[in-house]
């Protein structure tokens, strides 16, 4: 599936986005840290750091790492903060 | 009792404000009971229980007799990070309902230190002038020659004529003109919203020169210290990261690519040309600087140049930015640059002249307004129109009167699109595709406004589907709006937001230190709600009906375009508009 980086994900990652295979949302944060060590931690106590926010194809914001993926999901992951 | 014995009895406070009637020059220190000052704390609360006092509900926002106040706060002076802040409190002459805008800075401690906790202004003065408040003592001085002079050219005028220690507040060409969004300037910043430079320009006042000597003492000043120091290494971590390293402007992308970034005068919610003007791609062509506001450690400033010989940049935000971009189909980032620019020159509320042009734009295009070189993606026109507004010249005087009174003189049924609520234009939040935020810009007390609601951060949570609001949004939008208000009136930076886990517990603990009350949490959540209610009172009597707690047909009879799930029926928002009246017992 294909993964977006947004915000500060994306300056952290250094790349806009990329491809993993993930069956849940938790194997594919727990993928993007060993892949992208720059990332920093993704993951705090078996949830997504309340600084960042994942949405599936734009439409729903997630953070269960139980959340199921499918491989035509587009995972997004932007900074939580939506302020302007 | 005389304003000395009150302000003797109180922490964090002088227990006074200064009124001012620059008509003929008139003083008063007047007292403010430490119950008032609990009951409202200070910023828009205290700002609007003010304006309440004078009955300013009734008066013509630009009536010489009509008030415009400067409101301080318990924390202004404190160590606490973010907390040099003011709020400018009046009625708005775009709205004709109250309004409350904030700035930062050295104002804010400069005010305050003259020995009161707000200066409130009525009146007009025989000619343009700066109103100098000299530690207490207050006169007004000739501003003749600054008249036409840009925000910035004034306040360094000022700066070297008045002498060290002076902080300037003031107003550009548009304030001047009574362009009915200007704004008040300071070091940069402004007091952006509803016009309230317009008000100021109104009393024939060029700016207000600040200074003083007079210190409030904090309640336990130890432990503030150790407090504040902690705040401050809270504020280095990753809740404020996005504003330090990007600022706000990294918004644009995110919302482009979820669609919900207002595009050509809200008729689509994404922009081919976002990544061309998005802060990630002009870093690389337009040199960079970082600034913050005085006692601020996020540093949320993001400063860039225009071309290689500027050396004063301009200091870019997603609002400007999507204002004098997407909205006007501007894709090209030296002309949104320059905008910005003018804007804050001329002393003009970016969002209210990005989305007032915008809706030009439309009319133009369909054959309404006969002004041809006003087309959307043009970014000259964009800022020949920002001149226009400026001097109020040609369609310019049309157009200073933002898009709703436009839309009244255009007719065709243009209001449909003006994008405004009560007469203020919408930021640069799609309501179709963020459903609790478009609750919360209709029933924005000021008009469409993502200062007073923070209800966005819902719609990107969990929490709710953002393009199907359910009437929970009712509650997440009263709870955002109430801690808005206290924020506002503490008053500390929304930046902060993200780093207090329970920010009513932590307000009170501010509280206890700087003003030595022991206010529960539920004590400041009853405040929240009496500030709101406070404006709410003065709209009351400025006229306001429940009608105008709604958003423009464009929103509730199209869905957005490419995203046929970003549909808000005008049936769901009156019944959760409906819902909100009752859930706040109004």
């Amino acid at each position: 599936m294909r993964v977006e980086f947004l915000g500060i994900p994306r300056e952290r990652a250094g790349v806009s986005e990329l491809e993993l295979d993930a069956d849940t949302l938790g194997q594919l944060l727990t993928s993007l840290e060993q892949k992208l060590p720059s990332l920093g931690a993704l993951v705090d106590s078996g949830r997504l750091k309340p600084s960042f926010l994942a949405s599936l194809n734009g439409d729903t914001f997630v953070s269960d790492p139980r959340t199921r993926l499918s491989k035509s999901d587009c995972v997004l992951i932007l900074s939580a903060d939506a302020g302007g | 009792m005389p304003a000395a014995d009150v302000s003797a009895t109180l922490f964090g406070y002088h227990g006074a404000y200064l009124r001012i009637d620059a008509s003929n020059g008139r003083v008063d220190r007047l007292p403010i009971a430490e119950t008032v000052l609990r009951q409202f704390l200070g910023g828009v609360g205290l700002g609007a229980w003010l304006l309440l006092e004078e009955g300013a509900a009734a008066t013509a926002a630009l009536a010489p007799e009509a008030p415009i106040a400067f409101v301080f706060s318990p924390l202004v002076g404190s160590p606490l990070t973010t907390s040099a802040k003011f709020a400018v409190v009046s009625k708005s002459p775009l709205t004709n309902r109250i309004n409350d805008s904030l700035a930062s800075s050295g104002f804010a401690i400069a005010g305050k230190r003259c020995g009161c906790d707000a200066i409130l202004i009525v009146g007009r003065a025989a000619a343009l002038s700066t109103l100098v408040i000299d530690d207490g003592h207050v006169r007004l001085q000739a501003a003749e020659d600054l008249r036409g002079a840009s925000c910035g050219a004034a306040e360094s005028a000022l700066k070297s004529r008045l002498g060290a220690g002076y902080e300037i507040a003031s107003i550009g060409p548009a304030g001047e003109r009574a362009v009915r969004y200007a704004t008040i300037s300071h070091d940069g910043r402004h007091a952006g919203r509803g016009g309230s430079g317009a008000v100021l320009g109104s009393k024939n006042l060029k700016a207000i020169a600040v200074r003083g000597t007079q210190r409030c003492e904090w309640a336990h000043p130890r432990e503030l210290a150790q407090y504040s120091k902690a705040l401050s290494a809270r504020s280095f971590g990753p809740a404020t990261a996005k504003y330090r390293e990007l600022g706000t402007a990294s918004n644009l992308l995110t919302f482009n690519r979820l669609g919900v970034l207002p595009t050509r005068n809200f008729q689509s919610g994404t922009f081919d040309a976002a990544a061309d003007i998005s802060p990630e791609e002009i870093r690389h062509t337009h040199s960079k600087t970082r600034a913050s506001c005085v006692a601020c450690t996020i540093g949320c400033e993001h400063i860039y140049s225009i071309g290689e010989d500027d050396d004063k940049g301009v200091r870019l935000e997603y609002e400007s930015l999507f204002a004098l971009g997407p909205l006007c189909g501007v894709g090209d980032a030296d002309a949104v640059l320059r905008a910005s620019r003018l804007c804050d020159d001329m002393g003009i509320d970016t969002i209210s002249a990005g989305g007032t042009i915008a809706f030009a734009m439309e009319c133009v295009e369909r054959g309404w307004l006969d002004e041809p070189w006003l087309s959307f993606g043009s970014g000259d026109a964009m800022i020949r129109a920002i001149e226009l507004i400026a001097r109020r010249e040609g369609v310019g005087d049309l157009l200073a009167d933002g898009s709703r009174s436009a839309a009244e003189a255009i007719g065709h049924g243009s209001i449909a699109f003006a994008p405004q609520v009560k007469g203020m234009e919408i930021p640069g939040y799609e309501p179709r595709g963020l459903q609790t935020m478009a609750l919360g810009f209709a029933v924005g007390g000021r008009g469409a406004d993502h200062n007073r609601s923070g209800a966005y951060e819902v719609d990107f949570s969990e929490r709710v589907d953002r393009r199907h609001a359910t009437m929970d949004a009712v509650r997440y939008a009263i709870e955002t709006e109430d801690k808005a208000a206290l924020m506002d009136s503490l008053v500390i930076c929304k930046f902060l937001r993200g780093v207090f886990d329970d920010f009513y517990s932590e307000a009170a603990d501010m509280l206890r230190l700087v003003a030595g009350w022991d206010a529960s949490a539920d004590e400041l959540h009853d405040t929240a709600r009496r500030i709101v209610g406070a404006k709410r009172q003065f709209n009351l009597l400025a006229g306001w009906t429940p009608a105008e707690d709604t958003l423009p047909d464009r929103f509730l009879e199209q869905a957005l375009e490419g995203d046929a799930a970003a549909r808000l029926s005008r049936e769901q928002l009156d019944a959760l508009v409906g819902e909100y009246h009752r859930q706040r017992g109004w």
